[in-house]
């Protein structure tokens, strides 16, 4: 395998090249910027008649309470987690090799949260009222039901959400040193001031942030894991044919880190593009991650299966219809098409000529993602169709225009905060490159001087 | 507010089951009398709907029109089902079956636990509450529900064209809400009726009779297939059924499931997952010999 | 009195006291001829109308013939609910879905406000005076048989009226028409029984064999026959519990509750009735045996498609428990042989010996004036060749809407146009309204006065119908007030003493207060009592059936073939909300699901599936049904409680006028039924018409209440769930 990275870059030059991508955005930035827009107005566009008219518009109904919404917020909080394990887990592993891309992978997981979080917004039926699912003190005792684990998502999210943007902005106080040391003076420079705090790259300040960043780090990863676990509450503990099932948490959390990584791949194929960082985001560091992918596709893979023999073989005649319907049913398309992308596409991977073409992974990676968004909605909208009362069951369910418009949306929404994020925060962390090549070119030296006599 | 307030039990407020739950922390500080009931007799049902309609017209039910009810969005409260025998026969010799399905009114219910915002409780005479003022409109309560007996105000329909249009609305029950967008409904056993029975019988120092109250369904229907009342009255009728056929409240199973050849038809819905349902059905009996 | 040669019989019949030995209390000088006594409001503001509280005031439903006494919860000054009047014989406390409605008829919004005035094109807002006056210039120098009054059935005061307004004009063109009408069992009850309609004790049997009768939906007192069917149903009364066997071609409401449905040949029910009779052997009068030697079992089985095993289980059944009871229904009657299968199947419940048991006579009210004359089809017919001819100047309609219920073939729609003056008496502009020349505003049944008789009742009663509230517009007027003020453009002397119809009302009842129960009791009281309950009893005699069986005339023919061009045979159905399409503007009921199909707003086609596989149909097919006559689209039901020979369409739906909620809804079956009647009484054959079924390419998903498992429960344990009756031990049921 090649090198993660070169170990004789200057360190003036990963300076410029990094912040370039901070400057001067290219026509391409501002037509992504525009498509992003429209997408994220046709999306608001929708809301604003939804708010109206009410969630009928949507499409929903009884039994189809949930829809779109519900899967889509949980494919965004999959996706959340592929930051916190680049950056958080890596790290703690020493995975050098994460470094020059985590805090894009960062800036996805906060952002896919807020994506997320405006699901559940857009999902309630009197958002105007969303507040009341906050524990705050009032003259009259009301509380929210803690019984819920709506309730508990809400409030795992909320942390998680918190958590990353520390984490995001703890990691990237020396690059915002070098930027405001960097760029020329004006409104940035002073933004880039305010965000250093004062950072000079002293001793005991670099003491603390190791110390920071490390207790973030691993304040993080339990968080993340109970994140996704949440949501899985959220249909495990329903009493739901389909839903009740125990695996749910780590399935959800496999799906996470899943959608997270494959959303990795397509992110970084797209900034290397875009930034022309080809010199930090190196074909050995897609390699690592896709292989990276590919275990964790195997985990999904795993829990899927489990899921589908618990319910077969646990004698719960409502639950194993569910599934029958799924396989044969009006949405059996889409779970195929779930367990290819899922579960076949992967396979791809294995290939050691194409872990580096990066046509081909960018379309497995859009293919995973796909498939994992479409796992969402197979986990959510079946158990509906085919429920537990036979009377209600409704197999004619298709979301509507507006729900899909409001999906469509959140995908605008997420690119426009991603690339606002790529112009103000360096998507590649400077610091850590550096030191990345430091140790690299320390370990050649070693070798260096070991070939010639050793210690 | 005070950490005291913060330490307390809150799911109290939520717990309460008035049968067979005395072993309930809060039983002593919330003791009830009443636990509303009810029994409908499958084989006196005719399924002739005048519950459901009787419901419309007691409980500001918005008529949906076409295109909603098309898209599953109908707001009956006592929808009435209608069964066939599956037993493959070319033409039914049985005639069909008929089930008016209502809120059960369970006493675990699966619905209260799941509401973020507690907008749907149990209250202490047994009944789930679902308080329109909170509701947040998450649906999860009906993702919940094994009967699928919400109804959720999918549109505005107090403003909603031809629902209730002049001079309509002066029909509508103002000893209940009309309900807006964004809110899920279900039957109440006609909380508004049951509210002014035990008022009245406050106020005359009583406790409530059999009969005080009666649900709008249970008024209406033609064969006296509904009864209602408190399953704490032994001299109410709906205790007398349930006690007849050894229907116990806080059970998954009951004499009639356990013992073959039991002579009894009291059954409850989806028993099995433990909702503990308030609605007691009696099997439709066929003659065997004809 | 007698002045104005305004003698004490014509004072009587004026009342509706007619025709029988009335002693008219304080006849004289009473506050009703002075008429000045101070009327004190029905409704007293500062006693019973308390803010928050609802009073209950008892009236009576109008929204079918059946007549159900109810209650009507009143909170400031409107009414909110009905329900059912506990003290009632007829509806005990309870009520129907229909009836549950009546309050959506009385706030509907698209209810005649202002009477209107057609001409040419153009149609204005008139004033009342206007147009009663109008009504005066059209009928002067008419003669009687230029006059015509087309209603529905009437009964009570409002008969009175319409009569004494008949004889004021010299006409005897009174119409009765019913679209859907029990009218040829009546006919043959009579012949049968003596009776049109015996009092029924489905409580008492220990088997009812119902022929097509709905009594649990649609037919004649659906509510009242309800209840009995409820303790016809307990496990705990002596006879043990009742079996009920249903046998039709299309299932009804009732079918869908019998312990054995028995799909038969369309029109094929008499026979069966025969066959049962000479299956019995034992105990069949020699001449009843005599005519229905003919029917073997064999014979019988091969005409009706029933088994001969079920036959002859049928007759063990009959034989082994009595008493049981035997009705002729709807589905039994609509042949041009109905007669006939009305008069077997009667034959039939003679030979079991269950007149007098689960069958007796009605007590004979004494008051004739004030009985119902109960409407039917014929009627139809009759005023339809008048009008064909020319004859009628002048067509006064009220409580109907022909020109939705009659059949295209009639052509009533050119016939009515040969009608100069056409009034309507309208609650909606329907139809008719629609045709007609002056549009007059009726008060809902809630804001209106009047009484009835009903056809059917346990006990002579006779009902009151009060306001439950204020008229919600000015410029309506109930149908009495009008009929009074026709009548005081003719008679002012005779009426002048009653300034509108609620003091007609309250004069004719406190005049008589002696046979209603009153004797002795100051008027005020009295009245104020009597509205209260809202109902009397009626003074009557106890009447007789006769229960002699007979055979004279009775021939059943052979089932047509049914091949050719029109192989189906088409059974419109009477559903219990819809009936025969006058409440078709209620939204509870559209959106009230069809029991059986559980279809909503909009009609439907009932295929058997073996037939629709035949042609090729599924569900949600929209068909053409093509008659003789006509044809109309709808949707396609595949429906398993259908005879595969026949199809079947509900009443009521395909409204072109009316209101918002039934113009454009469904397709309106009447149009295409073939001008088929029955041999006797010239009755409508309403289940004669053949049709044939064709597909038009076109496929919608039906919008009903039913599920995509129909009415599978998936092999779920414990949903609806049936049991035989020898699992379970009713007799201690509570």
């Amino acid at each position: 395998m090649g090198k993660d990275i070169r170990e004789d870059i200057a360190w003036a030059h990963i300076n410029q090249d990094v912040l370039k991508s901070l400057e001067n955005p290219r026509p391409l930035f501002w037509v992504i910027v525009f498509v992003a827009l429209m997408m994220f107005g046709v999306g608001v566009g929708c809301e604003v008649y939804q708010y109206q008219m009410g969630m009928g518009v949507a499409g929903l109904n009884n039994p189809n309470v949930w829809g779109l919404y519900i899967a889509t917020f949980i494919f965004w909080i999959g996706m959340s987690h592929s930051g916190t394990l680049l950056s958080a887990i890596l790290h703690l592993m020493h995975a050098d090799w994460r470094k020059p891309i985590y805090r894009f992978a960062e800036a996805m997981t906060t952002f896919s949260l807020m994506t997320a979080g405006l699901f559940v917004m857009v999902h309630l039926g009197r958002l105007w009222q969303f507040y009341y699912a906050v524990p705050y003190p009032n003259e009259r005792w009301t509380w929210p039901n803690f019984q819920s684990p709506l309730l508990w998502d809400a409030m795992a999210i909320f942390t998680y959400l918190s958590s990353s943007v520390i984490f995001l902005y703890v990691g990237s106080i020396p690059d915002f040193a070098i930027c405001r040391d960097n760029i020329h003076p004006g409104w940035r420079k002073n933004l880039y001031t305010l965000l250093a705090l004062g950072w000079e790259g002293t001793d005991r300040q670099w003491r603390n942030f190791r110390v920071t960043y490390l207790t973030v780090a691993c304040f993080l990863i339990p968080l993340a894991v109970s994140v996704h676990s949440i949501v899985a509450s959220d249909f495990a503990m329903s009493q739901q044919p389909g839903w009740h099932v125990t695996s749910f948490p780590p399935y959800f959390v496999a799906g996470a880190l899943y959608s997270g990584c494959a959303a990795i791949i397509t992110l970084f194929i797209i900034l290397r593009y875009v930034f022309k960082f080809e010199e930090y985001m190196t074909m050995p560091i897609l390699k690592k991650t896709v292989r990276l992918t590919f275990a964790i596709a195997m985990v999904w893979t795993y829990l899927n299966l489990i899921e589908f023999a618990s319910v077969w073989y646990s004698h719960d005649e409502v639950a194993k219809a569910v599934l029958i319907d799924k396989a044969t049913g009006r949405f059996a398309p889409f779970w195929w098409a779930m367990n290819f992308c899922g579960s076949v596409v992967p396979f791809t991977m294995m290939v050691k000529r194409w872990q580096t073409s990066i046509p081909i992974m960018f379309a497995v990676s859009l293919l995973l993602n796909l498939g994992m968004w479409l796992e969402r909605w197979m986990i959510v909208t079946p158990t509906f169709s085919h429920g537990y009362y036979p009377w209600t069951m409704d197999t004619h369910y298709w979301p509507s225009l507006v729900q899909w418009g409001i999906v469509f949306g959140s995908f605008g929404w997420f690119t426009l905060l991603f690339m606002v994020f790529c112009k103000i925060v360096p998507s590649v962390s400077m610091y850590e490159v550096k030191e990345m090549v430091y140790h690299r070119s320390l370990a050649t030296k070693k070798a260096e001087l070991g070939l010639e006599g050793g210690h | 507010m005070s950490v005291s307030n913060l330490l307390e039990n809150w799911s109290k407020f939520r717990h309460t089951h008035p049968v067979g739950d005395k072993g309930h922390p809060d039983w002593e500080a919330y003791p009830s009398e009443i636990k509303w009931a009810m029994s409908i007799d499958l084989d006196a049902c005719t399924g002739c709907n005048a519950c459901s309609v009787a419901c419309y017209a007691e409980n500001n039910l918005p008529v949906v029109g076409k295109e909603k009810y098309s898209h599953g969005q109908a707001m009956h409260w006592m929808r009435i089902e209608r069964y066939w025998d599956e037993d493959k026969r070319e033409v039914p010799n049985q005639g069909a079956q008929f089930l008016p399905m209502l809120c059960q009114q369970c006493e675990a219910a699966p619905c209260e636990t799941v509401c973020p915002v507690g907008a749907t409780n149990h209250t202490e005479d047994g009944l789930n509450s679902q308080i329109y003022n909170r509701c947040i409109g998450s649906r999860y309560c009906s993702a919940n529900c094994p009967y699928k007996v919400r109804y959720f105000n999918w549109y505005d329909y107090p403003t909603t064209e031809n629902v209730w249009p002049a001079p309509m609305e002066q029909q509508l029950n103002p000893d209940l809400t009309v309900r807006g967008k964004g809110v899920m409904e279900k039957c109440t056993f006609c909380k508004q009726r049951t509210y002014t029975a035990r008022n009245n019988a406050k106020t005359e120092g009583r406790k409530i009779h059999d009969g005080d109250v009666q649900t709008a369904c249970q008024q209406a229907c033609p064969t006296n297939a509904i009864s209602f009342g408190n399953l704490f009255d032994p001299e109410s009728r709906v205790a007398k059924q349930w006690e007849q056929q050894q229907v116990e409240l806080i059970k998954e199973e009951q004499e009639k499931d356990v013992k073959p050849g039991n002579n009894l038809r009291g059954y409850r819905i989806f028993e099995e997952l433990r909702p503990y349902p308030s609605v007691m059905y009696l099997e439709r009996v066929r003659e065997s010999d004809v | 009195m007698i002045e104005n040669g305004f003698n004490r019989r014509d004072f009587l019949k004026v009342l509706g006291w007619g025709g029988t030995a009335v002693a008219l209390s304080g006849c004289g000088n009473t506050s009703i001829e002075n008429g000045k006594e101070t009327v004190v409001s029905y409704v007293e503001p500062t006693d019973y109308q308390i803010p928050s509280i609802g009073v209950y005031y008892n009236s009576t439903c109008a929204q079918c013939d059946a007549g159900c006494n109810i209650e009507g919860r009143v909170r400031e000054g409107r009414v909110l609910k009905l329900e059912g009047n506990p003290a009632s014989s007829i509806n005990r406390g309870k009520m129907c879905g229909l009836g549950q409605a009546g309050v959506q008829a009385h706030y509907n919004p698209d209810r005649v406000t202002e009477p209107l005035l057609r001409a040419g094109t153009t149609t204005e807002n008139i004033t009342w005076e206007k147009a009663l006056a109008t009504i005066n210039d059209k009928l002067n120098g008419l003669k009687g048989e230029e006059i015509a009054f087309l209603t529905g059935g009437v009964s009570g005061h409002v008969k009175v009226l319409l009569k004494n307004y008949l004889d004021v004009l010299g006409s005897k063109n009174h119409y009765a028409y019913e679209a859907v009408s029990p009218a040829v069992v009546r006919a043959s009850n009579k012949k049968a029984y003596g009776v049109e309609m015996p009092r029924l004790h489905l409580d008492k049997a220990k088997v009812i064999v119902s022929f097509g009768a709905d009594f649990l939906g649609a037919w004649v007192s659906p509510v009242h026959f309800s209840q009995q069917y409820a303790q016809f149903r307990k496990g705990n009364r002596p006879e043990g519990r009742g079996v009920l066997v249903q046998i039709e071609s299309k299932m009804t409401l009732t079918g869908a509750n019998a312990d054995r449905w028995i799909p038969i040949r369309p029109g094929t029910e008499g026979i069966l009735a025969m066959g049962i009779i000479n299956a019995l052997g034992v105990g069949v009068p020699a001449d009843v045996a005599a005519a229905a030697r003919d029917y073997t079992t064999d014979r019988v089985s091969k005409d009706t498609g029933v088994s001969a095993e079920q036959i002859l289980g049928l007759t063990e059944l009959l034989k082994a428990r009595s008493p049981s009871l035997v009705l002729a229904g709807s589905a039994a009657e609509g042949y041009s042989h109905g007669s006939q299968n009305a008069a077997a199947i009667a034959l039939l419940n003679q030979v079991l010996g269950n007149v007098g048991k689960t069958m007796d006579a009605p007590a004979n009210v004494q008051f004739a004036q004030l009985t119902p004359t109960t409407g039917n089809s014929l009627a139809l017919n009759d005023l339809n060749d008048v009008m064909a001819m020319g004859k009628l100047k002048v067509l006064f309609s009220y409580g109907v809407n022909p020109v939705y219920t009659a059949p295209d073939c009639l052509k009533l729609k050119d016939n009515l146009n040969k009608v100069p003056f056409k009034v309507a008496l309208a609650h909606y502009l329907d139809e008719t309204a629609m045709e007609a020349d002056l549009v007059l505003p009726l008060d809902s049944a809630l804001e209106d006065w009047g009484s009835s008789v009903p056809e059917y009742m346990p006990e002579p009663q006779l009902s009151i119908q009060q306001p439950l509230m204020e008229n919600l517009y000015p410029n309506t007027r109930g149908v009495g007030d009008i009929l009074l003020a026709l009548l005081k453009q003719r008679h002012a002397d005779q009426y002048k003493a009653y300034e509108d119809f609620y003091s007609y009302l309250r004069g004719a009842f406190v005049q008589n207060k002696a046979a209603l129960g009153g004797a002795g009791a100051d008027d005020d009281a009295f009245w104020n009592e009597t509205l209260g309950k809202a109902m009397v009893k009626l003074p009557g005699t106890a009447g007789s059936l006769s229960g002699k069986p007979t055979v004279a005339g009775l021939s059943l023919p052979a089932t047509k073939a049914s091949e050719g061009a029109y192989p189906l045979r088409l059974i419109p159905s009477v559903s219990p909300s819809q009936r025969d399409g006058r409440h078709a503007n209620l939204s509870w009921l559209q959106e009230s699901p069809d029991p059986l199909t559980t279809v909503v707003w909009d009609s439907w086609v009932e295929i058997h599936p073996k037939t629709a596989a035949k042609l090729g149909i599924v569900e949600g097919d929209i068909v053409e049904v093509t008659s003789l006559s006509g044809s109309i689209k709808s949707q396609a039901y595949l429906f398993p409680g259908i005879h595969p020979d026949a199809v079947s369409m509900p009443l009521g739906y395909g409204h072109e006028a009316m209101g918002r909620y039934a113009k454009g809804t469904g397709a309106n079956v009447f149009k295409i039924l073939d001008p088929l009647f029955d041999k006797e009484t010239g009755e409508l054959a309403i289940n004669e018409t053949n049709v044939r079924i064709s597909k038009t390419g076109k496929r919608v998903v039906i919008v009903k209440e039913e599920g995509p498992n129909g009415g599978s429960q998936l092999g779920r344990p414990k949903i609806a769930v049936k049991v035989s009756s020898d699992k379970v031990d009713l007799s201690k049921e509570v």
